[in-house]
């Protein structure tokens, strides 16, 4: 240990000596520094102490003394670095090599070195080494430094000659090169002078600094042997970490010295690989990720690794025509206000949506009759509308009623916390009215933003092809459908999300609960709170995650005791349970991992899951969902049964989805395996996918087993194409991961013969194709499928991947994004994430 | 130079891509039941998106694969691929072209290209095409050099280059640690950390012994036929986590007889250490020869042959002490006994045990008493060299447990 202290300083010593003449003393010196050593373990270990204590102490001072400019006495040195940039690469490189030399037991003296510099170094990036050969290159550099993507250094145009053509350019490159020497002449001067300051402030810094400049392996290897006790606690070595094939033996050896320091950022939530910019924009990326040309410019576009960004892709814009059943509840659907008596603020049935009302297309929705709701006769008109819809085959309404009954009672069971079942069971023995129910405990949501939501596909039309071309997109707005459930599922299967979420306010609106009307006291129906969950469904979808957020909140964590039946005993007598849908509660608990709280939504999915593991025992106990001792048929219960295992394991997709995104692999597969056991018949689904998992970390082995374990499942269940497909993709995966792409290649096209029409054997063959460097084919293959089929191409993924490619082939790149914008804009709705096209 | 005029002065474009792994992609499951106002809307519009995963539309983790969208981080001992596309832009024929992709480190410049040779002509909207491999042996600054040179038509010369740097980092922090046991073993503790930002899987981390040593990897619980690792299951290193490998080297017996009077640094081998990332994406490196100091002996080394654990209280017990002489001369040694509170050494204290020459060692039996009960310290040991007048102390040799025989009587 302290003869380490005897080299550093010795080091040090002849460092400033060689600032004053460069002659090449420091040699001498170090040979001196390697007798004193040498001798120093001679002695008996008993008197070790005695002969080696004086020199540190000695040389202790000297460590304040140095002046760092000697520091930067190579003329080599990189000049386009500010001068603390550059001292604080110096320290990056030398950190390591100091950390070898003073390598040793005394731990803590090591610890001191290492704090300040990680302070310091935590900023830096980019680490602007040395260019011996290439000067031109230098200039590139400093030009780099400020972040230009590329730089095109010298557009020459020769003589015609080509004999003379070389000669030219290397002269060309020596006058630059002189002046790249004037360059680095100057700033070499600013940066001796300037880091004096943590200079001084850091003794401990230069150590680190003065011991690259010398790092000579004797020092090292010496340092090593210098501490007879190698049983010291916590004595870690660094260790010199290289290439394998790299040869040693030059200086610059030393930059490869592992060092201590944390250039990585805190450790933050990382997703899986592909999600890595989900909960972490931006967070570390390599300087150079801004390099690359034009089109490797870390792109705006973050949904194709993005599980917010998740829009199917061209369903038929025609739709899906509402189905009988639909129409039925949408006649039936009240956006009526039942607890009007309570709620002076809500409009009055008539007046439901004048004021929203703009266009003179606006009908008036069929649930302006709803009012017949309120006064609510025992069997209600709307769930009995329903109820026909759903048992259509019924023509008794009395069996119907009951059975209708079941299924509520099925579907809306939930189990409210303590507190609020108290205040129910008061509500339900009449104890006290609903009004008394102090506010705090009261559900008062309103919309958060009423702008509207536009067409971001229009706009681009508009910025890219002119207005005329922008006229001519048509899509669905709010105005244009009818202003009911039944215009919102033909925004929403028309991909015209944007537009159904404007509508979702404006029904939202009629009902109370409005632009500015949170905290203010509103009640709830089954359809209010049906429109919500659609809309925040939607906002989801749509990646506004804030939003969603934002408008979610007043809902609190769904347990307030107007959120149930219970709750509105003249509205809805008999009935029981939760107005709000299960799906709205999973979203509600999904919610926020998309906003980087993955710990938050995993506490809440643990709540959903425990709430239906404990209706699951109820049921398993003869019991009603919620614990109450109705006798159920066995139908009945078989019925409730299914369901709740069926919520149990979305619930569990979701904690493992959860997971994922968590990079929390290990409980993440754990749980997607669990799944099996409620979904047996996604078997084969669940285990390439644990499959693609592994992969995904690199553990290629590990996949490869559960591949097989999929090939055991298909062959017990006989040949299904699907699942021959399955297996074929597995495979495809694997010699992927294997860095065999035309293996892989070969496997995704003979997942095409047996499936021509699948889209994800078709990107991925054509995504291999790039890499075995058939760029062209691999563009045709895209191109043609997006042309041909563009219901199922027009996927943000597959555009995505054909922008790249477009840009890698060529600058005129914008013209055929532009076309690509055209088929869009012919297809997609306004929920089409326009990012994926990289125009802008 | 102006950029734009560039441009229009040159009929080629030069593209470049790094290719790292494809993505898969992953979608996001929103889902409603039936009785939902959207009916099975949502679940059918998750069943026509194609990266759904049919049949499973809420596992989130889909098929699809994805092409790089940034550069990415690159790190020590992975491989830098790079696509590198010329294109015709213009629309005329262009002629004898070269590419030419140079990487150029802080030490060296490196020629990446396929091909030398120059590609005769390319016809308007036709490419070049080339795929670069490089495993990156260096850490910091790499400019990739990519020059391009070409024939007009009219018989005019071109020439452009293009420069892209990035940043080489390091992506493990290895520190090692060495335990030498009484026995001539040496154990390296070897403690990895993984300083990227995603996770990695360790497929291999081995260490490659020097000729002298032979090595036992002790990173496997003993248990089972297969013996399964320390780490667990799955054996992944999340960002910034440590993971420690433990070796137990022994020499190989015709170094072993020398490893008493073996001095100085000794190579004990090297680690080698496999990584994979995304997708496969594959990392390797070596540290440097990791080199020990054998324990400082000094001139004279005393170890013990023979000692009993246990002892009485106040009852004589032998040891044997062997004496190894590693310095470069011959001693004449002298052996005094000092006792100390608990130890009391029998015998003569002063006497000479002779000459003993470098590299030889002799057996040395003694006898000796404890006054105390508990764990007691053997110390009190004092060699001199006649010839040099240097003494050598030798304390807290080693530890007996000393028990009363009597403890039952007593109570």
């Amino acid at each position: 240990m302290r003869i380490t202290c005897i080299s550093v300083s010795a080091v040090r010593s002849s460092k400033m000596d060689s600032e004053e003449a460069p002659a090449q003393r420091p040699v001498s010196l170090e040979i001196t520094v390697e007798d004193v050593t040498t001798e120093a373990p001679g002695p008996d270990p008993p008197k070790l102490t005695i002969s080696q204590t004086p020199p540190r102490e000695n040389l202790l001072p000297q460590v304040e003394s140095i002046d760092l400019g000697g520091e930067f006495s190579t003329p080599q040195e990189d000049s386009s670095a500010t001068p603390s940039e550059s001292l604080m690469d110096k320290l990056n490189d030398q950190m390591m090599e100091s950390v070898l030399i003073s390598d040793s037991p005394n731990n803590s003296e090591e610890d001191d070195d290492v704090a300040p510099m990680d302070s310091f170094l935590d900023a830096v990036e980019e680490e602007e080494d040395h260019f011996h050969e290439t000067s031109v290159d230098k200039e590139e550099q400093s030009e780099i430094g400020q972040n230009t993507t590329e730089i095109e250094v010298t557009v020459e145009e020769q003589e015609k000659d080509s004999s003379v053509e070389k000669v030219d350019e290397e002269t060309r490159e020596q006058t630059l090169d002189t002046e790249e020497q004037v360059i680095s002449c100057v700033s070499l001067q600013v940066d001796e002078h300037s880091p004096s300051d943590p200079n001084s402030g850091e003794p401990s810094l230069l150590e680190a600094q003065e011991t690259k400049v010398f790092s000579v392996p004797v020092c090292t290897i010496f340092s090593h042997g210098t501490h007879p006790k190698s049983l010291v606690p916590d004595g870690f070595q660094p260790t010199l970490i290289k290439s394998p094939s790299f040869s040693m033996g030059s200086g610059v050896e030393t930059s490869e010295a592992v060092t201590p320091s944390k250039l990585m950022a805190p450790l933050v939530c990382q997703p899986s690989p592909s999600l890595s910019k989900f909960f972490n924009d931006n967070g570390h990326v390599n300087p150079a990720s801004d390099f690359f040309d034009s089109f490797t410019v870390p792109s705006s576009f973050i949904s194709v690794s993005n599980p917010n960004a998740d829009i199917p892709p061209g369903a038929t814009p025609a739709s899906i025509a509402p189905t009988p059943e639909h129409q039925l509840s949408s006649t039936s659907s009240s956006i009526s206000n039942p607890g009007g008596a309570l709620d002076s603020g809500a409009p009055t049935p008539s007046s439901v949506f004048a004021p929203s009302e703009s266009t003179a297309k606006a009908q008036p929705p069929p649930s302006q009759e709803a009012p017949a709701q309120a006064p609510a006769p025992a069997p209600q008109p709307q769930p009995f509308n329903t109820l026909q819809a759903v048992f259509s085959g019924s023509d008794d309404p009395f069996a119907t009623a009951l059975s209708l009954s079941e299924v509520d009672r099925r579907h809306d069971s939930w189990l409210p916390s303590g507190e609020t079942r108290k205040v129910l069971i008061s509500v339900a023995s009449q104890q006290y009215s609903p009004a008394y129910v102090e506010t705090t405990r009261l559900t008062m949501p309103g919309l958060k933003f009423d702008n509207l939501q536009g067409d971001a596909v229009k706009d681009l039309m508009l910025r890219f092809l002119g207005e005329a071309a922008a006229m001519k997109r048509q899509v669905l707005t709010a105005n244009s459908v009818e202003q009911s459930f039944t215009g919102l599922k033909r925004l929403i299967s028309s991909k015209n999300w944007r537009a159904a979420v404007d509508l979702t306010g404006r029904l939202l609106t009629a009902h109370g609960q409005g632009y500015g009307k949170a905290g203010q006291q509103s009640s709830h129906t089954t359809d209010s709170l049906q429109l919500w969950f659609v809309r925040l469904s939607l906002l989801t979808k749509l990646n506004l995650f804030q939003n969603a957020e934002l408008e979610i909140e007043p809902f609190g964590n769904l347990d307030q005791p107007d959120l149930f039946y219970e709750y509105y005993p003249t509205v809805y007598p008999g009935r029981r349970g939760s107005m709000v849908p299960f799906s709205m509660r999973l979203l509600h608990a999904e919610l926020p991992q998309y906003l980087a709280k993955p710990q938050e939504a995993l506490d809440r999915l643990h709540n959903l899951k425990t709430v239906c593991l404990a209706i699951l025992e109820n049921l398993e106990k003869g019991l009603a969902e919620d614990g109450s001792m109705i006798t159920l048929t066995q139908e009945n219960r078989q019925g409730s049964l299914k369901l709740w295992r069926s919520r149990l394991s979305r619930v569990m997709y979701s904690m493992a989805n959860c997971l994922l995104l968590m990079k929390d692999y290990v409980l993440a597969v754990e749980t997607y395996h669990s799944i099996i056991q409620y979904e047996p018949q996604q078997r084969v689904q669940l285990l390439s996918g644990i499959g693609r998992i592994f992969l995904q970390i690199g553990d290629v082995k590990t996949a490869e087993r559960y591949f097989q374990d999929v090939e055991k499942a298909c062959q017990m269940t006989g040949s299904q194409p699907s699942h021959t497909t399955c297996v074929l993709m597995n495979r495809a995966f694997v010699s992927l991961s294997q860095n065999n792409y035309t293996e892989a290649h070969a496997s995704f096209t003979e997942v095409l013969k047996i499936d021509p029409k699948n889209p994800v054997a078709n990107n991925n063959a054509a995504v291999c194709l790039l890499y075995l460097g058939c760029l062209k084919e691999s563009l045709g293959q895209l191109e043609g499928l997006v042309q041909q089929d563009p219901a199922l191409y027009l996927h943000e993924s597959v555009l995505f991947n054909l922008t790249t490619m477009y840009e890698l082939e060529s600058s005129r790149s914008t013209q055929k994004k532009q076309a690509l914008l055209e088929a869009v804009a012919c297809r997609e709705g306004d929920s089409f994430n326009t990012q994926c096209l990289k125009l802008v | 130079m102006d950029v734009s005029q560039a441009k229009q002065e040159h009929l080629l474009a030069l593209k470049v891509m790094r290719l790292t792994k494809p993505t898969l992609f992953t979608n996001l499951p929103v889902t409603c039941e039936d009785r939902d106002l959207p009916g099975d809307l949502f679940d059918q519009l998750m069943r026509e998106d194609p990266s759904t995963i049919k049949g499973a539309e809420a596992l989130m983790l889909g098929e699809m694969l994805t092409l790089p969208q940034n550069f990415g981080n690159i790190f020590l001992g992975e491989t830098f691929s790079s696509y590198i596309s010329v294109h015709n832009d213009s629309i005329q024929v262009v002629k004898d072209i070269l590419v030419k992709a140079d990487l150029q480190t802080s030490s060296q410049r490196l020629n990446l290209s396929a091909s030398n040779s120059a590609v005769a002509e390319l016809q308007p909207e036709s490419c070049i095409d080339d795929v670069i491999h490089h495993e990156v042996k260096e850490i910091g600054t790499h400019i990739l050099v990519c020059a391009v040179s070409y024939t007009t038509q009219y018989g005019e010369k071109l020439y452009f280059r293009k420069f892209f740097k990035f940043q080489v980092l390091k992506p493990l922090d290895v520190k090692t640690k060495f335990y030498n046991a009484e026995t001539d073993e040496v154990f390296l503790e070897a403690q990895i950390q993984n300083i990227t930002t995603s996770p990695m899987f360790m497929e291999k981390v081995s260490l490659e012994p020097s000729m002298m040593y032979n090595v036992t990897e002790l990173n496997t619980v003993a248990g089972g036929d297969e013996g399964e690792s320390t780490f667990g299951k799955m054996s992944y290193l999340q960002p910034m986590d440590t993971r420690q490998y433990l070796y137990c080297l022994k020499p190989k017996p015709e170094y072993a007889e020398k490893a008493g009077v073996i001095k100085g640094v000794t190579v004990i081998g090297k680690l080698d250490i496999v990584w994979k990332t995304n997708l496969g994406e594959r990392g390797r490196l070596q540290t440097s020869q990791l080199q020990r100091m054998a324990p400082g002996y000094g001139d004279i080394r005393l170890s013990l042959e023979m000692i009993p654990d246990t002892v009485n209280l106040e009852e004589p017990f032998d040891i044997i002490c062997k004496i190894t002489n590693c310095s470069e001369r011959t001693m004449d040694l002298e052996l005094e006994m000092m006792n100390t509170r608990s130890i009391h050494w029998c015998g003569v204290s002063g006497r000479q045990l002779g000459k003993l020459s470098p590299g030889a060692f002799l057996s040395l039996p003694l006898i000796l008493l404890s006054s105390v009960q508990g764990l007691q310290s053997i110390s009190g040991l004092r060699l001199t060299d006649t010839f040099l007048k240097r003494t050598y102390e030798y304390d807290d040799i080693a530890q007996v447990c000393v028990v009363c025989p009597y403890t039952n009587n007593e109570c």
